[in-house]
């Protein structure tokens, strides 16, 4: 099995916006192999593009706005030079790749898994259409990894 | 007179939301020009309840780039409550990483946000003006920002066991000693450091000189500043840089000395906040000059304009070359970029000085002890200048009220003035150009305002632009995705 980096991230005090960090928190404890590391993130940074031109499969898990609630997609994601022209103190999947493409000229496969949340207000607790939904991210994520190297079908979407 | 207004919503590029009107009168000119930050911030009351040991954990996850900032002041403020003096070398760790978190925060905002228009330009086109356009034209620009972004970053990683919330600093201390492996790992990251941030002043200085005009429109007007100070053992008015502790300085915008040798937990007596209409974003003031006479500034400008020295070899060395731009202090907000460099020269060398210091692997890093106070201030200087955690208890040690003065919100009146003025040199007539849209945005991003600290960021920013009539019909609208 290759290298593979998953990437949870949100904020963890914004309701459903913390489903990143409690999927990495589980992957964390129940994903062991050595060439596997998980990371729980506020936000996407400049400097992960170098642990990502480490690796042969990266996967981001983010919440979403689009979409009933709990339903989520996984969809292949590439290198995009343009696609942060908005960019704030964060980073999208796609330009964090860029970055990674073209300092360290890595180019991984990258997959993002969307879950679409449903209340983001000030709580440490996910909404029951989320959690009800994230044993199955989870699995979804764990099996990814084991397999590493089968392709994510695009915009999968994967109804609860 | 009919107004015109000219809408730029959201401000791409910081932290947060926010959006820009300016408004115009019949001629075209501007007349006024606000910064809003347009989402209500919540976590005052969403720490209520709340055991008051958790706050510099629970405070640290309100932003994802400033956490090592929260967690310092939070963590001063639950030592007040306990009425503890913490170990020495707890200090000199807490130091340490929040000297990591200035480097990496600095590094982020001068290679990532900024330097698009430092290097292409205010006027370049926005599809090559942004950072990614950096990576292809200037690789080592942007590759230098990522090493020392990652060189702040792991020395919170050492430290903290994480880089981005680590529940390291805790209240009477910091949970876990420093090894020496750690220390001599994060010496050898040193000198590399260094070389970096050297070559940057190089390639910045050489630069500057092309933003003339924007150093001379960009918020360059009279004002307070403020922020932590370190006297000398031989002079107690000899004042050095300082980040974690301190006394509080003031001085005017003719370098005069307002208020020195204050107590930071006194603050109440000295800041007043005002609430504008327009933004949730609140406005701190000089007390006795109150709103809006009272405007100060605070961050790295404020910083190096209210010492007498930074302390370190190097910095002092570009400390004096950056003092010497204008006889008495430094008035434009343009400026703050260089001082961001300086702090990293600063900060990188404070490391090394700090790491070679016997005991900064000592065992004994906490004290212990149960609350003995109901009321704890914590005041440390953020990346973006003075920050502020206010607690008050109840005898089970829960939280019962909660007061934060963002380093963001400081610069809340100074932001509006420096947008007023740019506005006022580069909008003319209904028009919207790109040049001076951007440099609108521009002399905002001078200030690297982390509005995560106060609002929350969910997906893209699009730039989205209204121009409206005197009676709100909209004339004009711009959009950029």
């Amino acid at each position: 099995m290759g290298r593979v980096l998953v990437i949870g991230y949100g904020n963890p005090l914004r309701g459903d916006d913390s489903l990143g960090w409690e999927i990495a928190g589980r992957l964390a404890t129940s994903i062991q192999d050595k060439p596997v590391e998980v990371l729980a993130l506020n936000q996407l940074t400049p400097e992960l593009s170098e642990p990502i031109s480490e690796v042969e499969l990266v996967i981001f898990i983010d919440a979403s706005h689009a979409g009933k609630p709990g339903s989520w997609t996984c969809e292949t994601v590439e290198p995009n030079a343009t696609s942060s022209h908005t960019l704030g103190h964060h980073l999208t999947p796609t330009s964090l790749l860029a970055y990674a493409k073209i300092i360290f000229k890595a180019n991984p496969r990258a997959l993002l898994l969307s879950v679409a949340g449903e209340s983001f207000d000030y709580r440490q607790e996910l909404t029951p259409s989320v959690a009800t939904a994230l044993p199955a991210v989870e699995q979804f994520v764990r099996e990814t990894v084991t397999r590493a190297g089968r392709p994510c079908h695009k915009n999968l979407q994967k109804p609860n | 007179m009919n107004t015109k207004e000219i809408l730029i919503d959201p401000v791409t590029r910081i932290e947060g939301h926010s959006k820009i009107t300016i408004q115009l009168d019949d001629q075209g000119e501007v007349q006024d020009a606000r910064f809003h930050v347009t989402q209500f911030r919540g976590f005052e009351k969403f720490c209520e309840g709340r055991p008051f040991t958790e706050m510099p954990s629970l405070t640290a996850r309100t932003c994802g780039i400033c956490p090592v900032s929260h967690l310092m002041a939070s963590a001063k403020a639950c030592d007040a409550l306990l009425a503890v003096e913490i170990p020495p070398t707890a200090v000199k760790l807490r130091r340490l990483m929040n000297l990591a978190q200035l480097v990496q925060s600095h590094a982020l905002s001068f290679f990532h946000l900024s330097s698009p228009d430092l290097l292409f330009g205010m006027d370049a086109d926005p599809q090559k003006r942004n950072i990614l356009g950096v990576v292809e034209a200037h690789p080592t620009l942007a590759k230098d920002g990522i090493a020392l972004r990652k060189f702040g970053q792991e020395i919170i990683a050492m430290l903290g066991g994480k880089r981005i919330h680590p529940a390291w600093a805790v209240p009477g201390g910091v949970s876990e000693p420093l090894s020496e492996e750690k220390r001599d790992k994060m010496l050898a990251m040193v000198p590399e450091a260094l070389i970096l941030i050297e070559r940057t002043l190089v390639w910045f200085k050489d630069v500057l000189e092309r933003f003339r005009d924007e150093i001379r429109t960009f918020g360059n007007f009279p004002s307070m500043f403020m922020a932590l100070v370190t006297p000398t053992q031989e002079d107690k008015h000899n004042a050095l840089l300082e980040h974690y502790d301190g006394k509080l300085r003031f001085v005017d915008a003719s370098g005069n000395i307002v208020l020195d040798q204050i107590d930071p937990t006194g603050y109440q007596e000295y800041i007043a906040e005002a609430v504008e209409p327009f933004s949730y974003l609140k406005s701190p003031v000089f007390k006795s000059l109150g709103y809006p006479d009272g405007i100060y500034r605070v961050g790295p400008l404020a910083r190096l304009n209210i010492i007498d020295r930074c302390g370190t070899p190097r910095a002092d060395q570009e400390w004096t070359e950056f003092r010497a731009l204008r006889r008495g202090v430094i008035l434009s907000s343009f400026h703050q970029h260089y001082a961001r460099l300086v702090e990293i020269l600063y900060g990188i060398e404070r490391i090394a000085q700090l790491l070679q210091e016997p005991d900064i692997v000592y065992k004994h890093v906490r004290a212990f002890a149960k609350p003995n106070k109901f009321e704890g201030i914590g005041v440390a200087e953020a990346p973006r200048g003075t920050l502020i955690h206010h607690y008050k208890i109840d005898e089970n040690g829960l939280i019962k009220w909660v007061n934060l003065i963002i380093a963001t919100g400081h610069n809340s009146l100074a932001m509006n003035r420096s947008v007023r003025q740019v506005a006022q040199h580069y909008v003319r007539g209904s028009h919207l150009a790109e040049g001076m849209l951007n440099r609108v945005e521009a002399v905002i991003r001078c200030y690297d305002p982390c509005l995560s600290c106060s609002t929350h960021a969910l997906g893209q920013m699009p730039l989205h632009i209204q121009l409206l009539g005197p009676t709100g019909e909209l004339l004009d609208e711009i959009k950029r995705n």
